[in-house]
């Protein structure tokens, strides 16, 4: 504190924000792996892919952390904190419901999916996957908007935030048809009870990316 | 030797090492920016500002020093030379002992206020409380107000205006060239104005107000054609990623942040060895006016004093901006820049002390206002502003019993 000067410049929360898309990110392709590792039968890996997802949640939850511990009240930024704080809320969220989906499978390690079902699940994930990596790129691309203030960059993240809720409007979609679809088939309640809360649970990835699409929308309003 | 002779050397050793503080703390001012920009690196920044501070003390630093500093207390006090030389001791050691303190706790403390306080301590105790000029001491502490406040504003509107004119257009790099004429213009126009009125260096030609303007206009038009010239020859686009505002202002802040530290050595060098140029001419003449001549191998020590906290601690401070201030690119950091030089400009026109640290924290907050920033600390304007009230009386009470202590002995 002895020169002014330095003690004004603070940790950038972006910085802290795109870290915590990148962990988010990463985590995408695990949760692939692990859904269709689980559903497959023919692999002995899912607990081990489970054990990343928590870790990956726990070092996503200390980034977030960090990033609220460190603006204190009287910080200047170009958006406001609450906004960041909402943002980043969602964006934890994504996580969030990534291990609980996970969570939810182990609790019936021998589950048997009705085939029919399964390429389903598979299409719900896949879809869920695309706006968790959108949210990566939507950072980057709305911290340029933070640096030149232009236009066309402000569009740029505003597709992205469309993209985002079409992919939302998606994902319910298939979510839907999983859960007309179990309801039809001759299978015993306690399957059709855990694959409707399953879509559920994948289904609501894309609505944290999508929230979190609306919380950056947010910043970026003139 | 005599006691007159002890205090001087005393009086050179501590008015050094008040020159010493201001080199190591103060360079952030003037060259944070730039080195936060990597406009230049840290090694370049240490040369820089060592030199433009020694020829800004020697050369444009002020020949004449009020004997207390901006007329705050009344000259009654010195009429007797003794109690003269005892005060002039006494508020160096009060100041050098605040800057130390300062120092050792991390407090934002400016060798300016340690200085004010100090001098207005030993008024107090030599001629009591009526000597103190209380109006005078009112504008000053308005200032350390006022000065943030208005180069906070010149920042805020200049970073408003690149985003408008240059950042948020097509074809950035080469609009930043189209514009830089403008930009450099509008520099060198503050800084001629400054040179031709705040130096006596200036003050010798003496130029009526109309005239300087004129001057001035003419030489930032020149000045600017030639810069946009030299960048269009020797600047090409490299990234088409919109950083081609970046590399045109990297090389116009070189020029802003040299003006700072040119404006930081002829200002700031008075804090150091006033009040050792007061004991010099008491020990020469034995008698003291109002003013008294400052002779300019003083300035010069007290220049070369600064360059050497430049050099010595000065490298420590700029790799902490590098490391620190990764935010502020060279838009940024012009904004900052000119915010600064010409608050130190208008302020000193008013003959308030200011120090250039009051304009850059200013010029700072208003790139973070202006959306500039990603992350600003606000709050700590307010603890800065605290500190810097506070040295006052705080200096002033430690000059005070430095004075009885010198008084017992002389």
């Amino acid at each position: 504190m002895r020169i002014p000067f330095l003690s004004m410049f603070m940790t950038s929360p972006f910085d802290g924000m795109q870290e915590h898309a990148e962990v988010v990110k990463d985590c995408a392709w695990v949760f692939q792996e692990a859904v269709e590792c689980h559903i497959s039968y023919k692999c002995s890996r899912f607990d081990s892919l489970r054990g990343d997802i928590i870790e990956m949640e726990r070092e996503a939850d200390s980034i977030k952390r960090r990033i609220r511990g460190h603006i204190p009240k009287g910080t200047i930024m170009p958006i406001d904190k609450f906004q960041l704080f909402r943002y980043l809320r969602e964006q934890d969220s994504v996580l969030d419901s990534v291990e609980h989906a996970l969570d939810w499978l182990s609790l019936r390690p021998d589950e048997k999916y009705p085939k029919e079902i399964q390429k389903d699940i598979f299409h719900l994930v896949e879809m869920v996957v695309d706006p968790i990596d959108e949210l990566g790129n939507m950072i980057v691309e709305a911290r340029k908007y933070f640096h030149n203030y232009k236009e066309k960059q402000r569009i740029i993240v505003k597709d992205i935030i469309r993209t985002l809720r079409l992919q939302e409007r998606e994902a319910d979609r298939v979510e839907h048809t999983i859960k007309a679809k179990i309801f039809s088939m001759d299978v015993d309640p306690i399957t059709v009870y855990h694959v409707v809360k399953l879509a559920e649970i994948i289904g609501s990835i894309a609505d944290h990316a999508e929230n979190a699409g609306d919380m950056m929308r947010a910043m970026v309003a003139k | 030797m005599s006691a007159e002779y002890l205090i001087l050397i005393i009086g050179f050793v501590f008015g050094f090492y008040m020159a010493w503080n201001i080199g190591a703390n103060d360079v952030a001012n003037s060259m944070a920016s730039a080195v936060g920009a990597k406009a230049i690196t840290i090694r370049q920044a240490v040369f820089i500002a060592g030199i433009l501070n020694i020829v800004g003390a020697t050369f444009i630093g002020s020949h004449v020093t009020n004997t207390i500093r901006k007329g705050i207390v009344s000259t009654e006090v010195m009429s007797d030379p003794h109690i003269a030389l005892a005060g002039a001791l006494a508020a160096l050691l009060a100041a050098a002992l605040w800057v130390s303190f300062a120092t050792w706790r991390s407090l934002p403390v400016s060798t300016t206020h340690s200085i004010v306080g100090a001098m207005i301590g030993f008024g107090i105790m030599a001629g009591g409380i009526s000597v103190i000029n209380w109006g005078k001491l009112g504008a000053v502490v308005l200032s350390w107000v006022i000065s943030p406040v208005f180069s906070l504003v010149i920042a805020f509107v200049m970073f408003k205006v690149i985003v408008r004119v240059i950042l948020s257009r097509d074809a950035i790099f080469e609009r930043s060239i189209r514009c830089s004429p403008y930009f450099i213009g509008i520099t060198v126009f503050v800084v001629v104005l400054s040179f031709l009125f705040k130096t006596p260096l200036g003050k010798k030609f003496s130029i009526s107000m109309p005239m300087a303007l004129i001057l001035s206009f003419l030489l930032a038009a020149v000045l600017g054609y030639i810069g946009k010239v030299l960048l269009r020859r020797y600047l090409v686009e490299t990234e088409s990623n919109g950083n081609g505002a970046e590399e045109v202002f990297r090389r116009i802040q070189i020029g802003t942040s040299c003006y700072v530290a040119l404006a930081q050595g002829a200002n700031d060098v008075a804090n150091a060895i006033g009040p050792l140029a007061v004991i010099y001419f008491l020990v020469k003449t034995g008698t003291i006016g109002d003013k008294v001549p400052v002779p300019i191998f003083l300035l010069m020590f007290g220049g070369i004093g600064i360059a050497l906290g430049i050099g010595m601690a000065g490298k420590r401070v700029m790799t902490t901006i590098g490391t620190k201030i990764t935010t502020l690119t060279n838009t940024r950091g012009f904004s900052v820049d000119f915010a600064a030089a010409t608050t130190v400009l208008l302020a000193s026109k008013m003959g308030l002390p200011v120090s250039t640290t009051h304009a850059a924290v200013g010029g700072v907050l208003g790139v973070g206002l202006a959306r500039g920033l990603e992350a600003v600390n606000f709050r700590i304007i307010f603890q800065i502003m605290i500190y810097w009230v506070l040295t006052v009386p705080a200096s002033a009470i430690t000059s005070m019993i430095v004075f009885k202590i010198i008084r017992i002995f002389y």
